[in-house]
């Protein structure tokens, strides 16, 4: 497959000696991100983000199946992450490359592995049947900082997605379908978000927040750094490049929080305003009446 | 009952590929980057003429062999229109990416194995064809594509054009037709049971919403007006699309 | 099998008898084996690990996955002007009490794999050895805990017995705290070189410093912990990344001392060839 092209010493030296300068090419603050959006879809489930030029599309989807036999009591909730050739042609199809196993395993992190998502909550009956959720994400347009829009789109489209109902009578399972009962949310437990610095130059003491692809392809290092607005840390990892001091990779992590702060209220508003417009007269409001379960995280 | 709401389509909305469309219609969306032609890998080069790589992506779940299906398909009747020869050696890669398939209500979907299902092609078709003029890959003639499926009620049969996933269930047979704009029939696939009668009313049908003549002056615009026909007017779609993103991109002119 | 932390208030001792502070037994060996260009052995407590170096030498034939040209990472392909740093960690069947037998497209092991590369890529000379690469090969033959940091350690020995020039040692190790994400109490004691069990239960991150200083090449945190319990945890492992490099340097020189004694180096050039750069 082609490989993507360098940029150029000029290009590299210009983009370096203007951070020397803290100055970004787009005339953001270092601590800036690129503007932030979201769109949900038609269906429960399908959160589009833009961050800039970055764009990521998250579906999240639900089917019954048999529980993993070492644990019966838990559902399955999965992560896919695959870069396609859309992103860049330089990605192939089935052949994951180091970024796309970085970014899953970064997702896994934040996401599952820190229980954001009770799975105990997606298991019907013990050892025999649970739901596995599943969120495919998709890079549509690769402009730098995949990992913090690319999570931000799994949180957004798990928090926005509805499983179809499900009832027990008598040991009788029955799962609704949408046109008999108004499919319900996940049982969600807090949503983290990640915020990914970039360190620059020799000694890495340039930290800029949501670079570029540009400023990817010069930077020293990064550091991503997974928090909720509690001020939990999820995870982080700087997975080498140029050494920090400890002191500034702490300065960064408050900043994280605040950045992480921001993203949650930003959710939750969007949240809002979706369940408004699809609430159409306040129809919604009384089908699910039964069901009224929104967490308020 | 066939989807009112008319076609909807952005040109170029992926800033870094070569061209690129989202298309949306009848309830699928679907987004498309094009990118060509670039080199090409040893295994796909071919000494005379370009490859057309397609490669289709549901939007849950892994592609399987369905979607393999729909991309051979897809590959065959494209490379029909693009000039292949003029790029020898070289590959234009189209990546279909599904954002959105209709929703059937009284079934819950079967997710891990995705399964597209046939209706999606003219969707598929069309963003493709999008993409790639906004790529501004050299083409022999634009196409246009439709499904119709036949379904029977009462005894008789009635075609249905832009299925959907209802119809498509309950069905006897799935028929998906593109056309060139030079009215000449390009791809006809087929699924399901059906007389060779049927299938001429299906050709007639899909050819009434596909190769609607263009009014090209002011005057003789509305001669079609009272003839019924069902379905939007596609070719004409594609040609406004076409003309708002160029008017739109020499705005400054 | 929950990790009775409740006699640590007590005690102030740990489930194998160590201090808040206190790293386990620390033993390494360099130049283990003799065909290659440098290697090492290394046990922190019951971690065991061995690395081999090759290198640098003539790029082979490429490899998909581990290269990572592709999307940007490590080092890139074999025309680049620096060296490439390919890492190969190899985790034995029985390393491990539930012996797990883990592929080769083991998620973790590749993120491990990254990482190892790119820690060493920051403070390996790469420049000097252009179109080349440096393979580093690393055998797990035991885990109890604080993997990462054992794998960093056996890994800079080795780098610095295949005569790699490197700016300084990069050292890793572990820290923890004994409160777990839910319980926000401010007694909480910051836990030096986490085993197994410990890094089963609390919270905890590997962090690798270069050589004598504050700074930090990487870190690595894979638990929910509260931010406020971070500046310790960082602190302390911090703290013992310097004691760990005093324990290889102790080694290195050894080594050195034991070459020259047997007459394998001269005095002279040995000593000028560690001063260079």
């Amino acid at each position: 497959m082609p490989r993507e092209a360098e940029p150029s010493l000029n290009e590299k030296q210009f983009v370096l000696q203007a951070l020397q300068d803290s100055i970004r090419l787009d005339g953001r603050e270092l601590e800036q991100y690129r503007p932030l959006e979201l769109t949900f879809g038609d269906q429960y489930g399908v959160a589009d983000v833009t961050l800039g030029k970055t764009r990521v599309l998250a579906k999240a989807s639900a089917e019954l199946t048999v529980p993993y036999a070492d644990r019966p009591l838990d559902g399955i909730f999965n992560i896919a992450t695959e870069l396609s050739p859309m992103t860049s042609p330089a990605f192939e199809v089935n052949r994951p490359t180091e970024t796309e196993v970085l970014i899953s395993r970064l997702l896994e992190k934040t996401v599952r592995r820190s229980g954001a998502l009770d799975t105990e909550s997606l298991c019907l009956v013990a050892g025999q049947k649970c739901w596995s959720i599943r969120v495919d994400v998709h890079v549509l347009s690769h402009d730098g900082n995949l990992i913090d829009a690319a999570c931000f789109a799994v949180v957004a489209a798990l928090r926005h997605f509805r499983k179809p109902d499900t009832s027990m009578e008598g040991g009788v399972l029955t799962v609704y379908t949408p046109a008999e009962r108004e499919p319900v949310p996940l049982s969600w437990l807090h949503s983290p978000f990640c915020v990914t610095w970039s360190f620059f130059g020799e000694d890495g003491d340039i930290a800029v927040l949501d670079a570029t692809w540009m400023e990817e392809q010069v930077s020293s290092g990064s550091c991503t750094i997974s928090l909720n607005k509690h001020g939990e840390i999820c995870q982080i990892a700087k997975l080498g490049g140029v050494p920090v001091e400890a002191v500034s990779l702490l300065q960064c992590t408050n900043v994280a929080l605040i950045k992480a702060k921001d993203m949650s209220s930003k959710l939750d508003r969007w949240l809002t305003e979706d369940a408004k417009r699809r609430d159409k007269g306040g129809l919604l409001a009384e089908l699910s009446a039964e069901n009224d379960r929104v967490p308020d995280i | 009952m066939t989807v009112t709401a008319a076609p909807e389509a952005a040109l170029g909305v992926l800033p870094r590929a070569d061209g690129s469309a989202k298309y949306s219609y009848a309830g699928y969306t679907v987004t498309a980057s094009v990118n060509g032609p670039i080199e090409a890998q040893r295994r796909d080069e071919h000494p005379y003429e370009a490859h057309v790589d397609v490669i289709v992506r549901p939007a849950a779940g892994v592609g399987a062999t369905r979607e393999r299906h729909l991309e051979s398909i897809l590959q065959s009747s494209l490379t029909q229109i693009i000039l292949v020869k003029n790029f020898p050696r070289s590959l234009i890669q189209i990546v279909l990416q599904v954002e959105d398939t209709p929703e059937n209500d009284y079934v819950n979907t079967k997710l891990v194995q995705a399964s597209l299902d046939f209706a999606i092609m003219p969707a598929l078709f069309q963003t493709a064809v999008l993409a790639l003029l906004s790529a501004g890959v050299p083409m022999r003639a634009t196409a246009t594509a439709t499904a119709v499926a036949l379904v029977s009620q009462d005894g008789s049969k009635t075609s249905v054009v832009d299925p959907s996933p209802r119809d498509v269930e309950i069905a006897q047979s799935v028929h998906v037709l593109a056309f060139t704009s030079q009215d000449e029939l390009l791809l006809a696939e087929s699924e399901g049971d059906f007389t060779v009668k049927e299938w001429d009313e299906v050709y007639e049908t899909a050819k009434q919403v596909c190769c609607r003549p263009v009014p090209t002056k002011e005057g003789m615009e509305m001669v079609l007006d009272d003839e019924h026909t069902s379905g939007p007017d596609l070719r004409h779609f594609l040609r406004s699309t076409m003309e708002q993103k160029v008017a739109s991109d020499l705005h400054w002119k | 099998m929950p990790l009775d932390t409740s006699t640590y208030g007590l005690a102030l001792l740990r489930v194998d008898g160590r201090r808040w502070n206190e790293l386990r037994r620390i033993h390494a060996q360099i130049r283990t084996q003799a065909a290659a260009d440098g290697s090492s052995y290394l046990e922190m407590g019951h971690t065991k690990v061995m690395c081999v170096v090759t290198g640098p030498s003539e790029p082979g034939p490429r490899r998909g996955a581990a290269g990572g040209a592709a999307g940007g990472g490590g080092g890139a392909g074999g025309q680049s002007k620096d060296a490439e740093v390919v890492v190969n960690i190899v985790i034995a069947g029985f390393s491990s009490v539930d012996r797990k037998r883990r592929g080769r497209g083991d998620k973790r092991t590749l993120e491990m794999q990254s990482t190892l590369a790119n820690t060493l890529a920051a403070t390996l000379h790469t420049h000097l050895f252009p179109h080349s690469q440096i393979n580093i090969s690393l055998h797990v033959l035991s885990q109890d805990g604080s993997l990462l940091a054992a794998l960093i350690n056996a890994a800079t020995l080795a780098c610095v017995d295949a005569g790699i020039p490197m700016t300084d040692y990069v050292t890793a190790c572990t820290a923890g705290s004994t409160s777990t994400y839910a319980a926000n109490d401010e007694g909480a004691d910051p836990l030096l070189d986490l085993n197994h069990q410990e890094e089963q239960e609390l919270p905890g991150l590997t962090v690798a410093t270069l050589g004598d200083s504050d700074r930090v090449v990487a870190l690595v945190c894979e638990s929910r912990v509260q931010i406020s319990r971070l500046e310790g945890m960082l602190a302390v492992g911090v703290d013992g990344c310097k004691q760990v490099r005093e324990i290889l340097d102790q080694v290195i020189k050894a080594q050195g001392q034991k070459m020259i004694l047997e007459g394998t180096v001269d005095k002279g050039t040995g000593l000028n060839d560690m001063d260079l750069d």
